[in-house]
């Protein structure tokens, strides 16, 4: 973790009508956490434990870096089988921010890939989408 | 600017895992579709192992995604393996979010009293 890594973070937001309290454990409770974000979840809610997900078949694997219920939890994330984007490799911090009786959870995504790593990956998956392009208009038959 | 060492391996990757028949063919079969290893052996004239060790190059290229099902292991194409992270993560987190709060919201109704 020494390089700097100067990729723009991913960001995202959404208000929710519950309190922080209500909101906050879909993030750390492997039983909610599972009713809208993984299929399965390995989750160890306090620094330095185990935040691993699976996403629609994505290994998403971190561990937890913050945990401050019901209002900041930071964890880190990559995908387990990606050399562009492994695991631990990116942080993601939630903030939730009471607003009446409604939460605003702001998401930000940091430390991802940088554009250069990014734009010579594009390159590579760009060639390998038109050999992919090539072998489907021209299936191989073998059975 | 220095040398980038890293992406054109995994660049290499990907092509040498393509560069077999077979593996390009087991890529066509679970296009669409999630298949076990056993049914994705079928298609083939080779042993069990050999398509399993196919399988594996292509796992590790990123190309394929392996899910388990009691004993079986079940193979299907990874689409996002094709796509940079960050265009991945723009539409994940908030398509995750929305998620989020149908869950919340469903979990919680919200009527001026607490309903159990």
């Amino acid at each position: 973790m020494t390089e700097p890594l100067v990729t723009e973070p991913v960001t995202a937001s959404v208000r929710i009508a519950a309190s922080p309290e209500v909101v906050f454990p879909y993030f750390t409770d492997p039983a909610l956490a599972t009713r809208w974000l993984a299929d399965a979840a390995l989750l160890d809610a306090r620094p330095g434990g185990t935040f691993a997900l699976d996403v629609r078949g994505n290994p998403a694997r971190g561990q937890y870096v913050e945990i401050d219920p019901p209002r900041r939890v930071v964890f880190t994330w990559g995908i387990e089988g990606r050399p562009d984007f492994p695991p631990g490799s990116s942080t993601v911090e939630v903030v939730l921010q009471e607003d009446g009786d409604e939460t605003v959870v702001t998401l930000t995504h940091r430390d991802l890939p940088t554009e250069d790593y990014r734009r010579s990956h594009q390159g590579g998956w760009g060639e390998f989408l038109g050999i992919l392009a090539g072998v489907a208009a021209s299936p191989l038959s073998s059975s | 600017m220095p040398s980038d060492s890293a992406s054109p391996a995994g660049t290499d990757v990907v092509l040498r895992a393509l560069a077999d028949p077979h593996r390009r063919e087991i890529i066509r079969l679970i296009q669409d579709t999630e298949l076990p290893a056993g049914q994705i052996a079928t298609h083939f004239a080779l042993t069990q192992q050999a398509v399993s060790q196919h399988l594996t190059v292509l796992k590790r290229a990123g190309l394929l995604e392996e899910r388990r099902d009691g004993a079986r292991r079940l193979y299907r194409f990874q689409p996002s393996s094709l796509e940079p992270v960050r265009a991945m993560l723009d539409e994940f987190w908030p398509d995750a979010l929305e998620r989020l709060k149908r869950a919340v919201e469903r979990d919680h109704p919200k009527r001026g009293a607490k309903r159990s």
